[in-house]
């Protein structure tokens, strides 16, 4: 046992400091597709929302191409296939948000959700139940990297417990295949109030490429969420991001405009497709 | 290419037929119900022969395989499942895919006792035995799958494992998607397996169309496919030491695992190296300044492995847990035609990589252990390490320049298999053309299809306490296995 206390006592300091400081993608990460929404003409859109198997890109009855960051798996298919730059790949890792429709681009539709934290009684410590409805087992692996000496997700008072009766976040992976409908649902109803439903992953959020009839198409069919975390799978920060917004310890991040300032999305983006 | 020798038997004498040629069993299914009757296909691995065998089955039954190749027993189970068609004697017809979501019950099947009786072993039966149903949500994080442990308190009487909990149905995408797009489908199959997967599907396509891939993108997809073995071997490792409340071995093969996650991400823009490997070639080239970057990562990733490794193989209480836990005799190994570092670990000389011999692999020697315990599978997978460091050094010294994607060209055979050894074991894509550019039938069989299978044959003289030492040492992905 020496011999390992002298291994982890000399290695140096791995843990990020991730929120107080940021922690940024490297270059060229594929986490979504950013869009202009006034820069493709309608034959191109039709053309790029065709390459886009999750449906994450579609046209809007006026021909206006709409992204639904919900359901994009960051392939970057519809970068390659439009050269007038109106697709970038945004390279970001906090893409959580509290509300659905927050995640579309080009959607006009005002929502009611706030974007203000949860907070109260989440705010200081979090135990967490992971229920898996079918994820592709990639987003486990993120969820378990938490543990590990570069996120320690338990400095930051989350924890996993292995009952959900003393959980206040239900983290769900998976676009809910049928057979998992009836245990997550029991899982919820073992947890007490108040709770909070964490939904990890594009095929969570949405479904992404996941049909009917073998999948209900996102954790929102089932359960009240709370907390869409979209990715292909959610990198380890992004999972942090999201579970720091359900303790009220982080705010959402907005997607890089396009029209703010000259730069654009180029700060955050990478060089489109890898 | 992978060729193979074509078969044509009527379904009653298929069972002979495969008993006859005394090789493996890759796969069994029946082929889509649109053309006439019913199709039974079988592929079979015997001595260097592929033999592709057709059965076809004119009624809604034909006489089972699986007494006598007992590698048959899941496949029929699904073919009954999602087909209709009866295996009649099939030692145990109760529902694979479609089960009934509340079980409690374990069902010992017949072939159980008789089994033990074999082996001079007797089941522990009484009024104290019960059974613990675990999963399919599970304390931890963990995929869902569910095992009903039967027990008297400490050792384990029987243990059944049902899967399918998450059959998201991959093979109906990937034929109803723009053959562009279905490769994207396959990476999502068993998301610790993407590269494994675009390879075998991509494989298969390269082989509808004749393409021949670019020795720039073989070398590219060869770093790619060993690097996906190395974070899924590191993965295993770290949940072996979980398991055995390794607590700074845990962290240390963590961050090990995570260095490599983070090369995946810097290298192709996704931690688990999704849509780097396409049809014809790579959507991603690896210029100097990436090379370098591998070279660098890969040098002190070695280092730091070897060290936490030599601690780790001085470990008492590691060690201890592992072996003679979970044993796999060579002959239960090759009845139930097991792949990957399980079977090699009992012994059996598998290997996708020499056998269906692709994207340009040099001749290596294939990890055996003779011991068939958690032990010797967790050896088997220290020495791949190695090996896949060698072929990445390899592939890097041996890029050339040259194009990474050739465009793949209309479909010019009806069908076609594509073969990848995942790191899991061997991964198959049998490919039906629709017509020149579509297809009509898609057949994947994961290599956790394949090891899921043996499961309940690994508790012998076992204890609860080893049963989580046990499913990590197969490394199982159930994704994968439900597709």
């Amino acid at each position: 046992m020496i011999r390992w206390f002298l291994r982890g006592v000399t290695r140096r300091r791995l843990t990020t400091r991730y929120p107080r400081t940021e922690e940024p993608a490297p270059p060229g990460f594929r986490a979504r597709a950013l869009l202009d929404p006034n820069a493709i003409n309608p034959r191109d859109a039709w053309r790029t929302a065709q390459v886009c198997l999750p449906k994450a890109l579609t046209l809007d009855h006026q021909n206006r191409l709409r992204l639904d960051a919900g359901r994009c798996i960051g392939c970057g298919l519809c970068v390659e296939a439009v050269e007038d730059g109106a697709l970038a790949i945004d390279a970001g890792y906090e893409l959580a948000s509290r509300s659905r429709r927050r995640l579309i681009i080009g959607d006009v539709q005002e929502d009611d959700i706030s974007p203000e934290v949860l907070g109260g009684p989440f705010r200081r410590s979090l135990h967490i139940r992971h229920v898996d409805a079918g994820s592709d087992g990639a987003v486990e692996q993120e969820i378990a990297a938490l543990l590990n000496p570069y996120y320690d997700m338990q400095r930051l008072g989350l924890f996993f417990t292995a009952s959900p009766r003393h959980a206040d976040v239900l983290l769900v992976t998976g676009p809910v295949t049928k057979p998992m409908e009836e245990p997550l649902r029991r899982a919820y109803e073992a947890m007490p109030e108040p709770r909070v439903v964490v939904a990890a992953g594009t095929d969570a959020c949405s479904g992404g490429i996941w049909t009917e009839p073998e999948v209900l198409g996102g954790v929102d069919r089932v359960l009240p969420v709370d907390v869409y975390i979209p990715g292909d799978p959610p990198t380890p920060i992004a999972l942090l991001h999201g579970l720091l917004l359900a303790s009220g310890r982080a705010r959402e991040v907005s997607a890089p405009s396009w029209d703010a300032d000259a730069a654009g999305p180029a700060e955050r983006a990478g060089a489109g497709a890898a | 290419m992978i060729a193979f020798e074509d078969r044509t038997v009527e379904a009653g004498a298929l069972a002979t037929e495969l008993k006859q040629l005394e090789g493996r069993l890759m796969m069994l299914f029946a082929t889509s119900p649109t053309e006439g009757p019913h199709g039974l296909r079988a592929l079979v691995r015997a001595g260097d022969v592929l033999v592709n065998v057709r059965a076809p089955v004119p009624g809604s039954t034909y006489p089972a395989v699986t007494p006598m190749v007992p590698a048959a027993h899941w496949f029929e189970r699904e073919i009954h499942d999602l087909h209709g068609i009866t295996p009649e004697g099939h030692p145990r017809l109760e529902p694979l895919v479609h089960h009934a979501p509340e079980q409690r019950e374990v069902e010992i099947p017949e072939e159980e006792d008789v089994r033990l009786a074999h082996r001079g072993a007797e089941r522990l039966a009484g009024p104290g035995v019960f059974v613990i149903p675990y999963g399919p949500v599970r304390s931890g994080v963990f995929e869902s799958a569910q095992f009903l442990v039967q027990t008297g308190g400490e050792d384990v009487a029987y243990c059944a494992q049902r899967l399918f909990f998450k059959r998201r149905g991959a093979e109906r995408r990937i034929c109803e998607v723009p053959l562009d797009l279905a490769v994207l489908v396959a990476e999502r199959v068993s998301g610790t397996s993407s590269v494994a997967h675009a390879l075998a599907f991509s494989h298969a396509v390269e082989s509808l169309a004749q393409t021949d891939v670019a020795p720039r993108a073989q070398a590219i997809r060869r770093i790619l496919a060993e690097l996906e073995r190395l974070y899924n071997h590191l993965e295993v490792t770290v949940r072996e030491c979980e398991d055995a409340s390794l607590s700074v071995g845990q962290a240390q093969f963590a961050a090990l695992k995570e260095r490599l996650h983070r090369l995946a991400g810097a290298l192709v823009g996704n931690r688990y190296l999704r849509g780097a490997v396409v049809p014809g070639g790579t959507r991603i080239d690896l210029d100097t300044t990436a090379l370098d970057l591998i070279t660098t990562t890969m040098t002190d990733w070695e280092r730091d492995w070897e060290r936490t490794l030599a601690v780790l193989l001085r470990t008492d209480s590691f060690l201890d847990r592992l072996v003679s836990a979970g044993p796999l005799p060579e002959e239960d190994a090759r009845d139930f035609a097991c792949v990957g570092p399980v079977a090699r670990a009992s012994g059996i000389d598998v290997d996708t990589r020499r056998d269906l011999a692709y994207d340009g692999y040099p001749a290596f020697e294939v990890a055996r252990h003779s011991d068939g315990d958690a032990m010797a599978r967790m050896e088997v997978r220290f020495h791949e390490v190695d090996a896949s460091l060698e072929v990445i050094r390899e592939a890097i010294g041996t890029l050339a320049p040259g194009p990474t994607r050739v465009a793949t060209g209309p479909f010019v055979r009806s069908c076609a298999l594509g073969a990848a050894e995942s790191a899991r074991g061997e991964t198959l894509y049998w490919l039906e053309a629709a017509d020149d550019t579509a297809l009509r039938f898609c057949k994947l069989r994961a290599a956790s299809f394949m090891n899921f299978g043996i499961f309940n044959r690994l508790f012998d003289s076992q204890v609860l306490t080893d049963f989580s030492f046990i499913e990590h040492s197969l490394g199982l992905s159930p994704a994968g296995c439900d597709a």
